[in-house]
């Protein structure tokens, strides 16, 4: 097996794992916390193997459409499903930001208990990638993992403004 | 390759790494230099009047702290900014993880607001 580069959030629950489960499997308790500061629309929501979970986001008049497709599905302990972003008739599209972002993120959630608490584990792998696609995956990770965000972000102004012209003040 | 959360000593070395290459003032015109396009050594030192060493010793500092990556090609070894792309996919991934994070936070508020109504209603038996 290739080793897939792999990102990792994990996350403690003060609540016992069955109820968490439930706010990750009932469109009502769902569409409750998922996405911040949006309001999140569950078209569809069918927790099974080959089940479907259609999401609209909206905000300010835009609307942003994710489509999950599940392919694991062990209560109330393990979640998997193929993420992409989706265009208004729930077909995966490329992310209009960043082509080579990949276009479907293989994430599995697991939900463990911990005494009266839960401990939650999401993970994103890029799933049947193009090469560019793992590359760019790979260089965020790489990035990431350097503590390089905001780094990153003040040598991009300060490139632009290298091009532009302008001198830098000296660091 | 697996990424934990990361580990904040090591964060602030890269950090310092770039810092420190960018403190001087030749390695931030070569990297605008690179900004345009890839350039071997020979084309890196004209403009500067510089050894190809010193040039060479430069881009090592810059490689070391990842702005930039060197081709294999033995002759030339052309360098290339790798800090722009970069930067938008770590971007991309942050913003990915701001918004799980702040989901999980609404989640918190969630459960307690569950946990409390279980209390007030138990289960029937």
């Amino acid at each position: 097996m290739s080793e897939l580069p792999t990102y990792i959030l994990e996350r403690e629950f003060d609540a016992p794992r069955e109820l968490v489960w439930r706010t990750w499997t009932e469109p009502k308790l769902l569409s409750h916390w998922y996405g911040p500061g949006v309001e999140t629309v569950i078209h569809k929501l069918d927790v099974t193997p080959g089940g479907v979970w259609l999401n609209e986001m909206k905000w300010g008049g835009n609307s942003n459409y994710e489509r999950m497709d599940f392919t694991e599905v062990d209560p109330p302990a393990r979640l998997v499903w193929l993420h992409s972003i989706a265009d208004a008739d729930w077909a995966p599209t490329a992310n209009p930001m960043m082509p080579d972002w990949p276009r479907v993120l293989l994430t599995t959630v697991t939900f463990t208990e911990k005494g009266n608490k839960t401990l939650l584990r999401l993970t994103w792998q890029p799933h049947e990638a193009t090469d560019a696609e793992l590359a760019c995956f790979k260089s965020a990770l790489i990035g990431m993992d350097k503590g390089w965000a905001s780094g990153m972000e003040i040598l991009t102004k300060m490139l632009a403004e290298m091009q532009s012209g302008t001198t830098p003040s000296s660091a | 390759m697996v990424m934990q959360p990361s580990n904040h000593s090591s964060s602030q070395q890269n950090l310092d790494a770039i810092f420190a290459a960018l403190a001087d003032p030749t390695r931030r015109a070569i990297l605008s230099r690179l900004a345009i396009g890839e350039a071997g050594v020979n084309e890196l030192a004209e403009p500067f009047d510089m050894s190809q060493p010193a040039v060479s010793k430069h881009l090592k500092v810059l490689e070391r702290a990842g702005l930039i990556e060197r081709a294999i090609d033995k002759q030339r070894r052309p360098a290339r900014l790798t800090a722009k792309p970069m930067a938008a996919a770590v971007n991309w991934l942050e913003e990915f993880k701001e918004f799980w994070s702040s989901s999980f936070d609404q989640l918190d508020d969630l459960l307690e607001t569950l946990k409390q109504a279980e209390l007030k209603e138990p289960p029937n038996e």
